[in-house]
């Protein structure tokens, strides 16, 4: 039994942890962590329930990683993700090979319950590194970075060639998937040793009209169910994808019942497959639409959407980062989603009402969650 | 008398708030060095995993920057001071 929930905030200045009881109606703001610097991403580790790693990408000093295993309190700088010398991959975009070295941490995943030790990172430019030790040293995993179809992959809107999101299967610890932005989906079913596109069925009529794609999709955040084994979801570019394992293809979550086919955040409930959150922004602005600040749901797949804004400001624009929208492990879940205006707002019963947990804090990066027994 | 090297802002919190620190070397790449052997943890908040000087990073020799100087090969010799100093490139 769930005794407590931590919500993870990366800002563009710091990390801030607000903590709860599992009724998750008071949240307790603690931080920042790291003030002044943007985290990109902070995950909570449930193997071992007290580890949590920080992407700090650092303008003085450099990217690193952090690692705390007392869920916050003291913290320890991680052995940066290294580029061995002369490795080459997609460094510009366009087909432009370039020597590489680690830029940003763009995403920290914990690995598979069975390997308790591995953690992987994906990173700006893109390419997937593992850890063997809990976070503290990292290991270039090269058949991604050097994967032939390379030169199919280009900057997204940050500039970089990215790798924004591991989705590590439930039940099957050397498969995994990753998303590129804007280089597509990609899968290992080998531990990362070989890796393959996995982008069939998406569309790309509004940034590539006509153009058949394997590989090069611009992808915004690809989730794995924690515990239901091929189950992924994602918002892309363009649209919510389901994963389709039987035909090893994607499937439309559905043009209609959303404002707008384009955002960046995706969550997943933690109990049922087919429940499914995201926030959707207008093109080009990246905001809510003129309805305002709204998350929405669906329960089948993406068949059906509602619209879950009870509690939330009416009408106020508001933008939601990829990593800016999570679920708990709680029975109602929890979900949660964080602003580029300093706020936070959470849920206690799977989005049907709203209560701000946080404001004032600085532009939110991604929100994560750590269910605490 | 060695040569001294100041640390400032971010970089005295990388080596745990060391101010200074005195180091060996004839230039200013084996101070640099030097200066990394006694505090581990500057090791990758100075240089990229290829060795190259990080961005946002500014060093002076005395009073003179080092890119008008000749770079990390500007010779060094006792009683100079190195100052490690961000550089005033914030506002993202």
């Amino acid at each position: 039994m769930a005794k407590s929930v931590a919500v993870l905030v990366g800002t563009k200045k710091g990390l801030f942890v607000l903590r709860s009881g599992a009724a998750r109606s008071r949240w307790r703001v603690e931080g920042p962590h790291f003030a002044g610097q943007p985290v990109t991403h902070a995950s909570f580790d449930p193997r071992d329930g007290a580890s949590i790693y920080a992407a700090v990408n650092a303008t003085w000093g450099g990217p690193r990683i952090e690692v705390s295993r007392d869920l916050g309190k003291t913290w320890k700088t991680a052995a940066n993700p290294a580029f061995p010398k002369g490795t080459v991959g997609a460094a510009a975009g366009g087909g432009a090979d370039g020597e590489l070295s680690f830029k940003e941490t763009w995403h920290i995943e914990p690995g598979h319950a069975s390997t308790p030790d591995i953690v992987w990172a994906g990173t700006a430019p893109a390419a997937i590194f593992r850890s063997d030790d809990r976070g503290m040293t990292w290991t270039l995993v090269p058949g991604l970075s050097g994967h032939p179809s390379r030169k199919t992959w280009n900057p997204g809107g940050a500039g970089t060639i990215n790798l924004h999101s591991i989705a590590v299967d439930a039940a099957d610890p050397k498969k995994l998937a990753v998303g590129i932005s804007a280089g597509g989906v990609y899968e290992t079913r080998d531990g990362g040793k070989t890796w393959a596109p996995r982008n069939t069925g998406l569309t790309t009529e509004t940034y590539a009209p006509g153009v058949v794609m394997e590989s090069g999709q611009c992808v915004h955040h690809l989730v794995a169910h924690p515990t239901a084994p091929n189950v992924r979801f994602m918002q892309a570019h363009e649209g919510i994808w389901w994963w389709n394992e039987a035909q090893s293809r994607w499937d439309s979550g559905g043009d209609t019942g959303r404002p707008a086919n384009y955002g960046f955040a995706a969550a997943i409930h933690p109990h049922d497959t087919e429940t499914g959150y995201v926030f959707p922004l207008d093109w080009p602005q990246r905001m809510s639409n003129e309805l305002g600040v709204a998350v929405y749901r669906t329960r089948d797949r993406g068949k059906t959407w509602k619209r879950m804004t009870a509690g939330l400001p009416k009408g106020a624009p508001m933008e939601v980062m990829r990593e800016g929208l999570a679920t708990d492990r709680l029975d109602p879940a929890g979900v949660y989603f964080g602003t580029n205006a300093g706020e936070v707002w959470a849920s206690a019963d799977e989005g049907k009402t709203w209560q701000r947990a946080a404001e004032y804090l600085p532009p939110v990066l991604s929100v994560g969650t750590a269910t605490l027994v | 008398m060695p040569v001294s090297v100041r640390l400032y802002g971010a970089y005295s919190g990388f080596a745990g708030g060391a101010r200074e620190a005195k180091v060996a070397g004839r230039t200013l790449r084996e101070a640099l060095d030097s200066l990394v052997a006694a505090h581990p943890s500057l090791r990758e908040r100075i240089r990229d995993e290829h060795g190259r000087l990080r961005e946002h990073l500014n060093v002076y020799v005395n009073k003179d920057d080092m890119r008008f100087l000749e770079g990390e090969s500007t010779p060094v010799r006792d009683g100079d001071v190195i100052h490690v100093i961000p550089a005033v490139s914030g506002g993202r």
